[in-house]
């Protein structure tokens, strides 16, 4: 008891910038947001309370649906592939290599692109009329000119995207990799365990926090994907709605049409969707997460 | 290689032949690798060779063979806005190195606390930390500017840092929660047995075992701080206090999309430090636990 | 315990050292000594701020103790920060309007009213110049350009291919005929024009030559969605012709014109383009036409486009006549135009104008000569676009592309387009 007692006071010292963080930059536009999202408010004049009319308005809207059913898409097929690439390729560069310092920033580089500007201007040039892969596809005789405008091909752009980015969470993954004694390594192969037994017995238990990291964080941020959208569509989430991301569409309304008591309300119910994928994450990463600490 | 070598001269052909095979597999994966890093490379490659072309061709002249070299782009574009581009640079500078700074000091204290000291509510900490992360920025900015605007600090670079000193960035909270909960808890139960209380335990102890976690939270930190735009869009309003992107930004027309050529030129240009970074960076990643002395 | 004191302490120690150094920089920002600093917020691309930079700082040096500080971004990060900052009541002094939000603010107070600002000079426009300046009667913002829609064509490519354009009365039928004609068989194989069904000051045009309004004076919809279907089916014609770009050929609604530039012989806009659009293809000369004319269009559809600025409400008393001035400067002065140019369209000072006009040359000729054609027509009044309707342009484009890619018609199109508009408008009321 008295222990306890003494880690809560130090942890409070510790949480010391967390607690101030929470209060000054957090809390308050999190509270903001939340009275906003049950307000008309227009930014310029104040906002005027009108109870659930924000979210009943959702259901009549097919933007919103659009939104939803693209964002879905998204994070279902994107976050497995992006995640198994960068799982794939730290693994590979994890063994001893030559020029192995090479290849990881040669990975990473498209990390370092893949939100500017130019990157749309890039996207066009490989998927676009005439682009890379149009020239390539058509000698197959196939001719789909520009992907991007091919309402049912223009997701599927954004996805390579996002898979093509795949160096952040192999970054993740090599630092978890690094992390993993030797000492457990070396006590399995005591044991006679192989290559592929060391990868099971020891790799991937020992990983699984960094893959649940991963697995989480990846995916609140392929539900939050805005600016690979915005770039690439020119902020209209077109053809035809077939790139209106969520996020996209709560910036639309409340940056383009000033309607923020909308927006607030559209991002508390994104909010809401992704806790309870989060949730479902946790509940489920009780059968497959190993911590050390345990 | 020196090691195996012995006298033997069956173990010696044994050796060579492992190591052919290896040299053989090795080449194999570097075959495959240099396949695919070509692929992922094609796009900055094309956009190299894009920015030492003259401004209409560019996009009327596909091909990676430019018919014209200039290296136009890359003077008009450093003097573009009526300041050499250093200025920009020095701007990013100070905000990336005072946010690694902050992010660093503050979420490791944070994620300490949270991830081994026995506490109340704990969970609950967890849970709000994780719920920050959620709710899309968007919707935050405009509450955070009226704050940041009422303590007069627009023009400042203090709204981009502050919330770094202040342990806001989830993301890294939560990446060294997970990184501390696979170090087996029998080193601090050690130092904990021995006397040391938090404090010491988490300096001597906790820090240098979570030096990849460190590290990761570094070589994210720079980058996205040096990528960010729409944060010192919003905060930074005169042109002489304009980090990186927010200078590139404002060289392109959105409707006309003029001045691609400058603004491929001086992409490549700020990607530059970044890159460098990185290679630095990642050595110490590769390093990782080895060095640190885990006995 | 000391583990952290000896941390903790380095961390703030450097904490500390980079706030000293932060508020160094701040303090040099905002020195401004005994006079005026005015905030001047404007949008575009690198060449437009040089320029404008480079005019503001001449009229600091003609106007000693105002200096200006320039707050600039492209025009979609200005809307941005725009936003932000008037949910904050942290606007610039003075700020370029973006056309969809002019009734907004208005609506909202935020201009600041200009005839009771003696530092605006006014001496040189007529009362009725004066009266088309106003919002809601009230002179609360000021034009600092005027541009109109036109037809550009790509002369050089006219007399390489060999073909003759429509005469200058031609109807819109007449063109599209010509251009249908020019996509079928021309050595080069390009179009005719780039898909732009959603050109809205043209299409504003075609409006009003029908007796309707873009934007009726009560602040509804001016137009019926007949008019609006007779405009997507002209569009849909050419399309169904192959005498437009599709929308893959062209990349979306709202083409870049450095990509489409090679492909099409004409394209509609507006009159200030030609200014920058010409710049990216030297070896090419373009012309402008006014927009065709329906055989029984009604009088007085001719219109002017006005960009506006305006001074923020809650900006310092103080500051008002630096203000002013620095209005005045923007709008009357020709040293101004000499050094921005005529990108934001042609003089609104009719003094100006006329000097500016006397000297033109080449591009800048041309499209002043569009916007002479209807400063001296007649013309019915034009109202701006109300409150409620800032994604009006976005859901016309969406219904524009929707129709291009066959998955509505353009009847429906038309219907869906005033139902949003109108759903825009009585949210915002």
């Amino acid at each position: 008891m008295s222990k306890l007692h003494r880690q809560g006071g130090a942890a409070h010292v510790f949480l010391i910038p967390w607690w101030l963080g929470l209060v000054l930059v957090t809390a308050v536009p999190l509270i903001a947001s939340l009275y906003l999202a049950f307000t008309d408010y227009n930014i310029l004049s104040s906002p005027k309370f009108n109870g659930l009319e924000n979210f009943e308005r959702m259901f009549q809207d097919d933007y919103f649906w659009a939104a939803v059913r693209v964002t879905a898409v998204y994070v279902v097929v994107s976050i497995p592939l992006q995640l198994g690439f960068a799982l794939l390729l730290a693994l590979i560069l994890d063994r001893g290599l030559r020029g192995l310092a090479f290849y990881r920033s040669a990975f990473y580089l498209p990390s370092l692109l893949g939100t500017s500007v130019a990157v749309a201007i890039l996207w066009r040039q490989i998927f676009g009329d005439n682009g890379l892969v149009d020239r390539a596809l058509s000698i197959f005789g196939l001719e789909l000119g520009s992907w991007l405008q091919n309402p049912s091909l223009s997701l599927s752009t954004l996805i390579v995207l996002n898979v093509w980015t795949f160096g952040s969470p192999m970054v993740i993954f090599l630092a978890g990799l690094r992390q993993i004694p030797e000492e457990l390594y070396e006590a399995v192969k005591v044991d006679g365990a192989g290559i592929v037994r060391q990868f099971t017995a020891v790799t991937i238990p020992l990983l699984t926090p960094i893959i649940f990291f991963n697995l989480i964080l990846q995916t609140i941020g392929a539900f939050q994907t805005f600016t690979q959208a915005h770039v690439v569509s020119g902020g209209t989430g077109g053809p035809a709605n077939s790139t209106l991301f969520y996020t996209l569409y709560i910036y639309q309304q409340g940056f383009t049409n000033f309607d923020m008591g909308y927006a607030s309300a559209l991002a508390w119910v994104l909010m809401a969707a992704i806790g309870l994928v989060t949730a479902v994450h946790f509940v489920l990463s009780r059968y497959w997460v190993f911590y050390g600490d345990d | 290689m020196t090691t195996a070598t012995t006298s033997l001269d069956s173990a010696r052909a044994r050796t060579t032949a492992v190591l052919r095979r290896r040299g053989r597999r090795d080449l194999l994966k570097h075959l495959g690798l240099g396949v695919f890093v070509l692929l992922m490379l094609y796009p900055l490659i094309w956009m190299i060779v894009s920015s030492l072309k003259p401004d209409h061709l560019i996009l009327t002249e596909p091909g990676l063979i430019p018919s014209e070299v200039t290296f136009d782009n890359f003077v008009a574009g450093w003097n573009a806005l009526n300041r050499p581009f250093t200025v920009f640079f020095l701007n990013s500078l100070l905000v990336t190195v005072g946010s690694i700074i902050g992010n660093l000091f503050s979420c490791s204290l944070t994620a300490y606390a949270l991830a081994r000291l026995e506490f109340r509510m704990r969970g609950v900490y967890l849970a709000i930390t994780l719920l920050s992360v959620m709710l899309p920025m968007h919707v935050l900015v405009i509450p955070q500017y009226i704050f940041f605007s009422q303590l007069d600090l627009v023009n400042t670079y203090y709204p981009l840092l502050i919330p770094k000193f202040l342990a806001t960035d989830a993301f890294f909270i939560y990446l060294m929660v997970q990184f501390i909960r696979t170090i087996p808890r029998d080193l601090d139960r050690a130092a904990w047995i021995d006397g040391s209380g938090p404090f010491r335990t988490f300096w001597y102890v906790v820090l240098p075992l979570m030096r990849p976690a460190l590290v990761t939270t570094t070589i994210f930190t720079f980058i996205w701080t040096w990528n960010d735009f729409f944060v010192p869009l919003i905060y930074l309003t005169s042109p002489k206090m304009f980090t990186v992107p927010v200078a590139l930004n404002s060289m392109v027309d959105s409707e006309t999309q003029g001045g691609v050529g400058m603004l491929f030129a001086m992409s490549l240009v700020s990607l530059l430090p970044v890159l460098i970074f990185f290679a630095i960076a990642q050595k110490q990643l590769i390093r990782g636990i080895a060095t640190t002395g885990l006995k | 315990m000391s583990g952290l004191d000896r941390r903790g302490f380095l961390k703030l120690a450097a904490a500390g050292a980079l706030g000293a150094g932060l508020t160094a920089c701040g303090a040099g920002d905002s020195g401004g000594g005994d006079g005026t600093t005015l905030r001047y917020a404007w949008w575009g691309n690198n060449v437009r701020q040089q320029n404008y930079t480079k005019a503001l700082k001449e009229f600091a040096a003609k106007n000693p103790g105002i200096q200006v500080e320039p707050e600039f971004a492209d025009y979609t990060a200005f809307q941005e920060r725009m936003t932000t900052q008037m949910a904050a009541r942290d606007v610039a002094d003075i700020f370029w309007v973006a056309s969809a939000q002019v009734m907004t603010y208005h609506k909202s107070n935020i201009y600041r009213r200009l005839d009771e600002v003696p530092s605006v000079d006014l001496a040189d426009y007529s009362k009725e110049e004066l009266e088309s300046f106003k919002l809601g009667g009230q002179l609360n913002t000021m034009p600092f350009g005027i541009f109109v829609p036109v037809f550009r064509y790509n002369e050089t490519f006219a007399e390489e291919d060999g073909v003759k354009l429509p005469p200058a009365d031609a109807d819109w039928d007449a063109w599209s005929e010509f251009l249908i004609d020019y996509s079928k068989d021309n050595p080069k194989q390009r179009k005719g024009m780039p898909y732009e069904a959603d050109a809205d000051m043209v299409f504003e045009a075609w409006l009003r030559q029908r007796g309707e309004l873009l934007w009726s004076e009560d602040g509804n919809p001016g137009f019926t969605a007949d008019s609006v279907r007779a405009w997507f089916d002209w569009w849909d014609k050419m399309q169904k012709a192959g005498a437009v770009l599709t929308l893959s050929e062209q990349e979306g609604m709202g083409p870049d014109w450095a990509l489409v530039g090679k492909k099409v012989l004409a394209k509609v806009g507006n009159s200030n383009h030609i200014i920058d659009d010409a710049k990216m293809f030297p070896d090419y000369s373009f012309k402008l036409r006014s927009v065709p004319a329906a055989k029984d269009a009604q009088a007085g559809h001719p219109f002017l486009y006005y960009p506006r600025m305006a001074i923020y409400q809650g900006i310092d008393d103080d500051k008002l006549e630096a203000a002013g001035k620095l209005i005045s400067y923007n709008t009357n002065d020709p040293a101004m135009i000499k050094t921005v140019g005529l990108t934001m369209g042609a003089p609104v000072n009719p003094k100006v104008f006329e000097q500016t006009l006397a000297a033109a040359q080449g591009d800048d000729k041309e499209s002043l000569d569009a916007v002479q054609v209807s400063r001296k027509a007649e013309r019915r009044p034009r109202f701006e676009a109300p409150p409620g309707t800032s994604t009006w342009r976005t859901a016309m484009a969406r219904v524009a592309e929707e129709i291009s890619l066959g998955r509505l018609s353009t009847a429906d199109g038309a219907k869906r387009l005033l139902d949003e508009i109108s759903a825009g408008i009585a949210r915002a009321k």
